[in-house]
């Protein structure tokens, strides 16, 4: 722990950290441009340089480079250092174009704020400028070569911290070059991190492209939506419009940087189908007739068939506001018809997950700095990006990383895969639950033995598990498993991939509670005669779509709470329009059972650019704000309960009722949030087994998330579908020959929900006697779910 | 003597009031009679062109942040070219102070005042100048100023080509 | 019968020419006001209503008589109401006892040209003066504003510091003129004015007026720059108006007053007496207008320095040297 002086103040800090974060410590800032937390030190741009009077080390050296070692004097701002740092201002403005005002950096450039820290004004050197020609880097990042300075934070984000391989630095002395060899969109899922990381213009968002300067943007601390892993994101918006999403640092979530899908998935607040409008049989009527309607409605049911016959559901997407006051309103209508997830499996499966011990569950943090990851049926980069981006971290750090899955997962780091077919995963989970005895499945004892012993043996053992394929008996077995490769120095712990940002916090909530299945049976049956729908989409989310669409038809009345136009919003009697998560507060817990609120960036409205038909904003005075209805879930459900919509009142009232949430009164949208007091109870036996019996000649369709088309709300913003693929189906070789089918050519699918014509992909590391298709939305692949136990199917040439 | 000075000091002001009760007044009647405004005079804003006859206004909201009022709003695009522009420009001269400083601020002097100060309306939408009001047909005051020409970004030249620039570099090639 | 009913027709008649004279003059008098001021800066002044402006007083009553009358919300309503009425009223009041010409002789009657001759008109004027306090300072405290509250204490504090001052300044022309009739302190001023024989007291009276009438260099009542617009900060429309007429009327009474008191009346040679009078009248006018075109305002402690510490001690000096000089002259 060494202790030195920084301009007369005395800091002591961690043995191997450098005279620049000692510095940060004190709250001084030494301007730097290369140097980045999570990246590190290179000393690329000389202008940290402070000035060393006593010490092992003496006279200008760059602070990001030299570790702060004992008896060191450091005088960050003499005037021989300003000058020095003024003189590297200059010469890195050498080649730069001075087209501030064209640029997409302006305002937010640090180059921009260390030249005018450093009284450069006027350009001295008349020797001719450097020039690269751009190149094209896809929809998401504009290139402008012309402003580089050479700091090499791109390359070491891209290459070093994300794992992509096809940007890098080319050329040589002064004509460095920070590209692609060729034109083209950039592979890396995380590519959109360089936005963040670029110290000036040279890649910037194109989806933002021009649309606002930072001073003109409304920000706010928000939580991305996307995933259940709640990234620490900030929003802008401007003129009603959200415009890009930012990362936020959250040391214990997502670090500082976010993926692609999150950074990009924002245009659904702003999709010009978006309803707006409260809704009454599809025609528009004011908010005060829409609730008298509901009101009138639910009291009418209520006398005629008891109040058993009103169901009530939530999703992963509401806010733990929306589901509280969901449960809360159940119990005032005397129902206890409440469900929180459409899909049984996936609800199942975040019970059994939110029942984990809490010292057992891992957050992204722990994962990277884990040294053995076992992920069992996860596949992060489609169904939680940031965590491949954790494990490439660990990877980087010496972490053994193995993939068991039957699909071809892909990281962006050196891993072990074996492709295992989704039935002896669970086997293989039970095998690894009774570590000592080796009860593994036949072709599996080598790989079972081998990660039994590799999981007692590390030192911070993790076991990851996709709920969507684990299925609850799955997680469950993966519980135990972790249970049983613990040790009391060496605790093995558990991350859970569930399906949306909130799925733990309506698992909490849901206790013994009855699961969708169980709803629709009473739909069916006649016994449940409304439906409400707090931002769920039962049509969509619930796996067999035939039956779902049969029951919701002979509701009486089917009520949605939405921000988008689901499917379930086209069968719906009432609609109600709430707001997206940008614009309005809540909580959200993330998938390990870490509680982060979120504040509103901006006020509902039609954006300017869709109501002013893309002109000037109209000519004419007026007190409405065009599309501005929507209001937040659990305001909505507040004023049908006839209560205050203060959200400090109700986080206090949900944590008096609820120990579990205690501190959520105190939480800062800021700060790092909060882990949930204990987990829940509950156990499996409770629920009737829903996994089936599977013919084993059979070819098996299983249905898989991707990265971009899967999540509902990231698939409604444009700037993705660019990057969304086709409709295809995953054949392993053997099949494709077996089938006599070629890659790339229509193939026609026999599914339980019919025939589908897709692309054939061939993939040799996945599993064989398997198709694997992905969900992707506003496809024909549509209806088909992820998170089901594999369907029977067949294949052969369109 | 401080006594003679005070009773002086309060006698005279009377006398140089009373002079100038018969000193023809330096105000004109306005409608009647109107000055013209030196050069310089800070009126009406337009946003002038380039020598090649091409919005100079890019858009940067510069002037927007400059606005100690608030009047100048904007939506910047992007044209086939990759010129920035202007998609909508919109003053609101009921609020406008004429202080200027959005033409200080103004990186490519596209927005320059005029001396045109007759801007009253009875209705208020009359002093709201959308950008095709704004816009006029010549340099304004700095005839020979193009941005783009000296900022390298290769939009009004290609790239590379504008003056004091070295070829676009060949990444490529190791040698020098 | 015949007389008294010849005495109340003339009475009438007298009231309805001083009231019509001085209510057009009053607003003459902002015109003029306006113009000189405009002048005296090198500017126009008022010349868009009419030849010159002359219509100018016209257009602002009917702009004031058009606008929306405001009550604050939490005004005290009928105070309110009642302050402009009060300060504008006392200033017409003080009329009734002021002699503007020589007493007419027609058909063998002497007709006294002033409408009510009142044998203690020069404490009546005085009561009066001190009435018109009561319209600032209650407009001030109704309105519930802390501008007009302190407006209206300012004015309360610097009246009846310079009412004392405007008292003694008196005292010495009642004991020269042995009357408290202002017909006969008028007659007293043969062949000198008051001015002349004294000028101490006319100099405090001059300056104590100009205090009472709250103008500039006393204007602190109202000052724009500390309190906006003072005790009529929350006036609009004909309320305000009254105020503001009631400034002028109140500037035309105390022209009047100087004259007769200190001027000599409508004695003056040549011209008709009433001639005489209404252009002592007027220049005393035109002087107040000419001090606000000179002097700044003071500082509100050098206002009540001022007024208890040099007048009030040169007020009760002077009376003890007129009193001493008039024993000596028997």
């Amino acid at each position: 722990m060494p202790t030195l002086i920084i301009d007369n103040q005395t800091v002591t800090v961690p043995e191997g950290t450098n005279v620049l974060e000692a510095a940060k410590r004190l709250g001084i800032e030494i301007p730097h441009f290369c140097h980045h937390e999570a990246l590190g030190s290179v000393g690329a741009c000389r202008l940290c340089a402070v000035e060393f009077r006593e010490g092992p080390v003496k006279g200008i050296q760059m602070s990001c480079m030299v570790p702060a070692k004992d008896g060191m004097v450091v005088d960050t701002g003499s005037a021989e250092v300003l000058a020095y740092r003024a003189q590297v201002i200059e010469w890195l403005m050498t080649n730069h174009p001075h087209d501030c005002p064209v640029c997409d950096e302006g305002g937010e450039c640090q180059l921009q704020d260390m030249t005018v820290a450093g009284g450069h004004g006027i350009r001295r050197y008349t020797g001719p400028k450097r020039t690269y020609q751009n190149q094209n880097l896809g929809p998401f990042i504009a290139h402008e070569m012309n402003r580089c300075i050479q700091c090499y934070r791109c390359v070491r984000t891209y290459q070093d911290y994300c794992g992509g391989t096809d940007f890098g630095v080319l050329g040589s002395r002064q004509r460095l070059y920070f590209g692609r060899f060729s034109d083209g969109p950039l592979e890396s899922p995380f590519a959109g991190n360089l936005i963040d990381v670029c110290p000036t213009g040279v890649l910037t968002d194109k989806t933002y492209r021009f649309k606002s300067r930072i001073w003109d943007l409304q920000e706010a601390p928000s939580i991305c939506p996307h995933c259940s892993l709640g990234c620490a994101v900030t929003p802008g918006a401007r003129y009603r419009q959200l415009q890009r999403r930012r990362a936020r640092t959250n040391n214990r979530t997502n670090g500082h940087f976010i993926c692609d899908r999150g950074r990009f998935g924002y245009g659904y607040a702003n999709h010009p189908d978006r309803p707006r409008y409260p809704l009454l049989g599809h025609r528009r009527v004011t908010w005060q007739e829409a609730l008298a309607a509901l009101q009138n409605k639910l009291q009418e049911l209520g006398e005629l068939f008891g109040p058993g016959s009103i169901g009530l559901l939530t999703s992963s997407r509401a806010t733990l506001e929306t589901q509280f006051l969901t449960k809360r309103w159940a119990a005032a209508l005397g129902s206890d018809q409440l469900c929180f997830e459409a899909h049984p499996g996936r609800d199942l499966g975040a019970r059994v997950a939110a029942s984990q011990r809490l010292d057992r569950t891992a957050s992204l943090e722990d994962v990277r700095n884990c040294d053995l990851a076992v992920l069992i049926g996860a596949d992060p980069l489609s169904e939680a990006p940031m965590l491949a981006l954790a494990l490439r971290q660990a990877a980087r750090r010496g972490a053994r990383i193995v993939v068991v899955d039957p699909r071809p997962v892909e990281l962006p780091l050196a891993y072990e895969r074996h492709a295992v077919s989704v039935e002896k995963l669970g086997q293989l989970l039970r095998g690894l639950s009774r570590p000592q005895q080796s009860e593994f499945p036949s072709s599996m004892e080598e790989l079972g033995g081998s990660l039994a012993s590799a999981l007692l043996a590390a030192k911070s053992p993790l076991l990851i598990g996709g709920t969507d394929l684990l299925g609850p008996q799955g997680t469950e077995a993966m519980q135990q498993a972790a249970e049983a490769c613990s040790q009391p120095e060496t605790p093995c712990r558990t991350m859970f991939l569930l399906a949306g940002p909130n799925s733990f916090g309506g698992a909490l909530l849901s206790a013994e509670g009855p699961c969708f299945s169980s709803l629709l049976e009473g739909m069916e049956q006649g016994r449940i005669k409304a439906l409400l729908c707090f931002e769920a989409d039962p049509l969509a989310d619930y796996p067999d779509r035939k039956r779902s669409r049969a029951a919701l038809a002979r509701l009486d009345m089917l009520a949605v709470f939405d921000c988008a136009a689901t499917a379930t919003l086209q069968e719906a009697d009432l609609f109600f329009p709430t707001t997206a998560v940008e614009e309005s507060t809540g909580t959200l817990i993330n998938n390990e059972g870490r509680m982060q609120a979120f504040e509103q960036v901006f006020s509902a409205g039609t954006p300017l650019a869709e109501s002013a038909g893309g002109s000037h904003p109209p000519r004419f005075f007026s007190r409405d704000i065009p599309g501005s209805e929507p209001q937040s879930a659990w305001g909505i459900l507040g004023a049908l309960m006839g209560r205050s919509a203060d959200l400090l009142t109700l986080r206090s009232e949900i944590e008096k009722n609820d120990h579990r949430f205690a501190g959520l009164s105190q939480l800062e949208a800021r700060g790092e949030g909060r882990r949930i007091a204990a987990p829940r109870q509950y156990s499996l036996s409770h629920q009737p087994n829903i996994s089936g019996i599977m013919g084993s000649d059979q070819l098996q369709l299983l249905v898989t998330e991707t990265l971009y088309g899967s999540e509902l709300l990231s698939n409604l913003s444009s700037c993705l579908h660019e990057s969304t693929p086709s409709a295809f189906v995953m054949l392993h070789p053997q099949d494709a020959a077996r089938f006599k089918l070629e890659e790339g050519k229509k193939v026609l699918l026999g599914t339980p929900v019919g025939d589908l014509t897709l692309t054939l992909r061939i993939a040799g590391d996945m599993v064989p006697g398997m198709a694997i298709v992905p969900r992707l939305r506003g496809t024909v692949l549509e209806p088909l779910v992820p998170g089901t136990e594999p369907l029977p199917c067949r294949i052969e040439k369109a | 003597m401080s006594l003679w000075r005070d009773i002086r000091g309060t006698i005279l002001p009377f006398w140089v009031t009373l002079r100038y009760l018969f000193r023809r007044p330096v105000t004109v009647c306005y409608p009647e009679r109107k000055q013209t405004p030196a050069p310089r005079y800070r009126g009406r804003l337009v946003l002038t062109r380039d020598p090649d006859g091409e919005e100079r206004c890019v858009a940067c909201h510069l002037c927007s942040a400059a606005c100690p009022v608030d009047c100048i709003s904007m939506q910047a695009a992007e044209r086939e070219d990759g010129r920035r522009h202007a998609a909508w420009f919109r003053i609101n001269f009921s609020r406008c102070i004429f202080c200027g400083l959005c033409t200080e601020a103004c990186p490519t002097l596209a927005l320059q005042m005029t001396s045109e100060y007759e801007l009253a309306s009875r209705e208020l939408l009359q002093v709201i100048y959308e950008k095709d009001e704004l816009l006029i047909d010549g340099c304004g005051k700095n005839d020979g100023y193009n941005f783009y020409r000296l900022a390298g970004i290769g939009v009004a030249a290609p790239r590379g080509s504008n003056p004091g620039e070295t070829p676009p570099v060949d990444f490529r090639s190791n040698l020098p | 019968m015949n007389d008294v009913l010849l005495t109340f027709i003339l009475i009438v008649i007298k009231l309805g020419l001083v009231l019509g004279t001085v209510l057009s003059l009053a607003a003459y008098m902002v015109l003029a006001e306006r113009k000189i001021l405009g002048r005296m800066q090198m500017r126009h002044g008022p010349n868009r209503v009419g030849p010159f402006g002359l219509l100018q007083p016209l257009a602002d009553l009917i702009k004031l008589l058009c606008k929306e009358d405001l009550i604050p919300e939490r005004a005290d309503r009928w105070v309110f109401m009642l302050a402009p009425a009060i300060s504008t009223v006392t200033a017409l009041l003080a009329f009734a006892v002021i002699p503007f010409a020589a007493p007419l002789h027609l058909f063998g009657r002497t007709i006294p040209m002033v409408v009510c001759d009142l044998n203690v008109g020069l404490l009546y004027l005085f009561a009066l003066s001190s009435l018109a306090v009561y319209g600032v300072a209650l407009g001030g405290w109704a309105s519930q504003s802390k501008y007009a509250l302190l407006g209206g204490l300012r004015a309360m504090a610097q009246m009846i510091s310079y009412e004392l001052a405007m008292g003694l300044a008196i005292v010495p022309v009642v004991m020269a003129s042995k009357s408290f009739s202002l017909t006969a302190i008028v007659a007293a001023q043969q062949p000198w004015p008051n001015a002349i024989r004294h000028p101490l007291a006319f100099l405090i009276f001059v300056i104590a007026i100009m205090a009472e009438s709250k103008r500039t260099p006393f204007d602190m009542p109202e000052a724009e720059n500390e309190l906006v617009a003072g005790f009529h900060t929350e006036y609009s429309g004909m309320r305000f108006g009254m105020f503001f007429v009631g400034e002028y009327l109140n500037l035309i009474v105390l022209g009047a007053m100087l004259t007769v008191l200190f001027l000599g009346g409508w004695h003056g040679p040549l011209l008709p007496s009433v001639c005489w009078f209404l252009i002592k009248v007027l220049g005393v006018a035109f002087f107040f207008i000419w001090v606000r075109g000179t002097m700044p305002r003071l500082r509100y402690d050098q206002l009540m320095a001022f007024g208890w510490k040099i007048l009030v001690p040169l007020g009760l000096l002077n009376i003890l040297v007129t009193a001493a000089w008039l024993l000596w002259r028997g």
